[in-house]
């Protein structure tokens, strides 16, 4: 389980973060739901050790992350699928797939996962030497998925998934991150502007307002709520 | 722009000071050194309006202080009175500056940099081909050379440099030029022309520069063509605004001052590794006082308050994030 | 002398150019670092061949290995005391910073190779130094043809470290998206430095031919400037287009001279330069990293 407790975060002396503290449970779908602006990415930032809390602690099952550099936590078997994809646009399908596996662990199964990868996405397959800037959103989406599980993590986070893409490819995903979750036992943690899509997919969900968590529940219960209906669902 | 009387008054008295010093300061040796200190805070306030303030970091400016040096003295050795010589050796590198200016600033970023490089060296390249040799003043001239007028010259062009670039940066001219330092595409968003702005920085700064140029002519008896055009020239103003911090106008005021004074103290103590050490110093400085000595308070302050120093640690690291 | 002539005399300067320029290619092109100290190092590389042959009776050629050594060590050092503090820079403020202090690395190493080796220019002179054979009525020195080999051994092998090796790779994705790298488990700063050393590294390969010619302390900023013009010319972060970026402002030089005199070429290729700029800023041979 990887554990949030009580951190602060800092961007120079303006707070992101206040008193954050949230659980991801093992084998579940969580979710962060929230606002633009709200502070989501920067806990996926935290986790990941692009950046620094200046208070409290993140744990994965025994080990510390908050004081670990970046390429450590990978190595712990924390992925993350970043905001606005973050491909390497000059590099094709192929070389971004394999920069994934970069971590000595994943490089010994480098053909096995990516086998399985083409699997999932078999669109990926089929662009193999293209360039990662010149795919569709949706296909960004997924490479960067992909590229994302060649390091054959035990938790996914996935960063603002619905941006720019349309709402069928979004469902696409969606279910294959629900087979992903059942299949291979990949924890996910999904950070989401779309509050709809995200309580469908997810088991358990919190809420994130100006860098506090301001609710939390089981997912369906989030729905059904009134409050949450009116904040965030308007007139879907 | 409101006019405090402190604001008024305390730059008037430096200047009775400044115009009131020759009185004081016997000995050729400490004029010359005074107009080699105006001379550099020229230099580094016009290169200041286009880098520091607009954010083209211009690495050529010894083009255009050399190309107004070969005019101004071309003119008045040849005859013509100094005045119109010096204000056709500015016209000259404002001309330079228009012609390099308008296809140069279409650049961005490193590749400006690396174009006004080249148009420095092809200056001097140039220059160093077609001018071989030393410059001498007629013997008129050296007859009647005084340093007293060139004191007072150095001293008048440093101040119309300071008082324009001021003006020009309170204004709305100045904020649309720190707006496109700060983002250029945000900039142009807002509304604002940006090559207008680049080339009138451009310009203004070239002027000044090219009558720091004019008055190096009028300053040296004799040197090489060359001189003017060595690369020192375009290091000199960045390092120097660099120092004294990137920016603000007290910046190549107070850079020039410790340049100056540091150079001259390690020529006369160190003699053959003057430069090795001065290289030396140079680095330190660039890797510690990024923001220059106006940073220092700052520095100062964060040095101070350590006990923070795990947390501090953090919020900066998240801040290149 | 006829035209043809020339222009061999051009393919094997634009070779020396590329190989030196290769160097700043990776470090500026792919690491955003500007530094103006890259053509002092290519003299130091000369400096250490020629000290080689001298006390040790090296080869020039053969000592290549040691000499890339040195300057590997040398690079990781200049590396972690100057440049690694500006890792996370906007790239302007890098550009800016980097240029500033790599300016006073110059002052510092010039003067260092004056205390050493005296400002007198040195040459290195082996058995075969002056040999020329016989290409279709032209001749082409033994050192040229060598140096042609150097040149495309080097570059395309670097070429092809960056794009099939894992750490080639990564040296290049890091370039792409220094946080991203990051995820991937990548150890940027470790990365970063060895990248360095590299760079440093390949200039070895140009002194060591350098050395052969002419080498005094003041050339540094001569190769500098040239590199400079190919790696704009060859787009920045294009490896192979370094050596065709190369030949090409050899042979135009070379061929320049033929017509307007030797004392110019310096000014030809100058103003190459600020035509390129003007009108393809991103360089004649930019396929892979248009930036």
């Amino acid at each position: 389980m990887l554990s949030i407790r009580n951190i602060d975060v800092y961007y120079g002396d303006l707070q992101a973060l206040w008193d954050v503290s949230l659980d991801i449970e093992d084998l579940k779908i969580t979710s962060l739901i929230g606002s633009n602006g709200a502070g989501k990415s920067t806990l996926q930032l935290a986790i990941t050790g692009l950046v620094t809390p200046k208070n409290g602690t993140i744990h994965a099952g025994e080990n510390r992350l908050d004081n670990q550099p970046a390429h450590k936590i990978v190595d712990l078997g924390i992925s993350m699928v970043p905001e606005g994809r973050r491909l390497f646009p000059d590099m094709t399908v192929l070389d971004n797939l394999e920069m994934g596996a970069f971590s000595r662990k994943a490089r010994g199964k480098l053909g096995e996962t990516m086998e399985w990868v083409y699997g999932i996405f078999p669109r990926l397959k089929e662009r193999i030497h293209q360039r990662a800037g010149a795919l569709s959103g949706g296909e960004q989406q997924m490479l960067a998925i992909g590229r994302a599980l060649m390091s054959r993590p035990s938790f996914l986070l996935i960063d603002e998934l619905s941006l720019g893409l349309a709402p069928l490819v979004v469902r696409h995903i969606c279910r294959i991150l629900e087979e992903i979750n059942h299949s291979r036992g990949i924890t996910l943690f999904v950070v989401e502007q779309n509050v709809r899509m995200a309580l469908e997919l997810a088991d358990y969900g919190y809420i994130m307002e100006n860098g506090r968590i301001v609710g939390q529940g089981e997912s369906r219960g989030l729905l059904n709520s009134e409050d949450i209906k009116a904040a965030y669902l308007g007139t879907h | 722009m409101s006019l405090k009387p402190k604001k008024v008054v305390v730059p008037a008295l430096i200047m009775a000071v400044l115009f009131a010093l020759p009185v004081f300061l016997k000995g050729d040796y400490y004029l010359t050194m005074v107009c080699s200190l105006f001379l550099y805070v020229t230099i580094s306030q016009g290169w200041n309006l286009l880098g520091g303030y607009t954010g083209q970091i211009n690495v050529g400016q010894s083009a255009f202080f050399g190309i107004s040096a070969l005019v101004t003295r071309l003119l008045w050795a040849g005859g013509i009175p100094f005045i119109p010589a010096l204000l056709c050796g500015a016209l000259a590198s404002v001309v330079l500056s228009l012609v390099i200016g308008i296809p140069a600033l279409r650049l961005r970023g490193h590749y400006f940099a690396i174009g006004t490089l080249a148009v420095a060296w092809i200056a001097f390249l140039a220059v160093e081909n077609l001018f071989p040799g030393v410059t001498f003043l007629p013997g008129k001239y050296v007859a009647t050379y005084s340093l007293l007028p060139r004191y007072y010259l150095f001293l008048v062009i440093m101040l119309s440099t300071i008082i324009v670039v001021s003006l020009v940066v309170h204004s709305r001219m100045g904020l649309a030029m720190e707006s496109i330092r700060e983002d250029e595409d945000a900039a142009q968003a807002s509304g604002v022309n940006i090559t207008k702005y680049k080339v009138i920085a451009f310009v203004i700064s070239s002027f000044f520069v090219g009558l720091a140029g004019g008055a190096y002519a009028y300053f040296h008896v004799s040197y090489y063509w060359y001189l003017p055009f060595i690369l020192m020239w375009c290091f000199e103003p960045i390092l120097i605004t660099f120092i004294g911090g990137v920016g603000t106008i007290w910046g190549p005021i107070i850079g020039a001052f410790c340049y100056v004074a540091l150079k001259e103290v390690f020529a006369l103590t160190l003699g053959e590794v003057n430069v090795l050490i001065f290289g030396a110093v140079f680095i330190f400085i660039i890797l510690f006082f990024p923001k220059g000595i106006i940073g220092v308070p700052e520095k100062l302050r964060e040095y101070l308050f350590r006990k923070e120093k795990g947390s501090r640690a953090a919020r900066q690291k998240n801040m290149n994030v | 002398m006829e035209i043809g002539q020339f222009v061999i005399y051009g393919v094997i300067n634009g070779s020396i150019y590329a190989l030196v320029a290769v160097g700043l290619a990776l470090i500026m092109g792919i690491m955003g670092i500007f530094n103006l100290a890259h053509g002092a190092m290519a003299m130091i590389g000369a400096y250490i061949s020629f000290w080689l042959f001298q006390d040790a009776g090296i080869d020039p050629f053969l000592s290549i290995p040691i000499s890339m050594g040195i300057l590997f060590i040398i690079g990781l050092a200049m590396y972690k005391g100057l440049f690694a503090s500006m890792k996370a820079f906007s790239p302007g403020q890098k550009i800016r910073n980097s240029m500033l202090v790599s300016f006073g690395l110059v002052l510092i190493i010039e003067n260092v190779a004056v205390l050493i080796w005296t400002a007198n220019e040195q040459r290195v002179s082996t058995a075969y130094s002056g040999l020329t054979f016989d290409l279709a009525g032209l001749r082409m020195p033994y050192i040229g043809l060598v140096t042609i080999i150097l040149a495309v051994l080097v570059i395309f092998g670097l070429h092809l470290f960056l794009k099939k090796t894992f750490f080639g790779r990564s040296i290049w994705a890091i370039s792409q998206d220094y946080q991203c790298a990051k995820l991937m488990g990548i150890h940027v700063d470790r990365t970063m430095l060895i990248a360095f050393g590299i760079g440093m590294s390949l200039t070895a390969v140009a002194g060591a031919i350098i050395s052969q010619y002419s080498v005094s302390p003041s050339i540094g900023l001569d190769w500098v400037n040239k590199s400079l013009i190919i790696v704009v010319l060859a787009g920045v972060g294009s490896i192979g287009g370094v050596f065709y970026a190369g030949l090409l402002l050899g042979v135009l030089e070379s061929v320049s001279a033929y017509f307007v005199g030797v004392h110019y070429t310096g000014v030809v290729s100058l103003v190459i330069l600020l035509v390129i700029l003007v009108f393809r800023p991103q360089g004649i041979f930019a396929r892979e990293a248009g930036r």
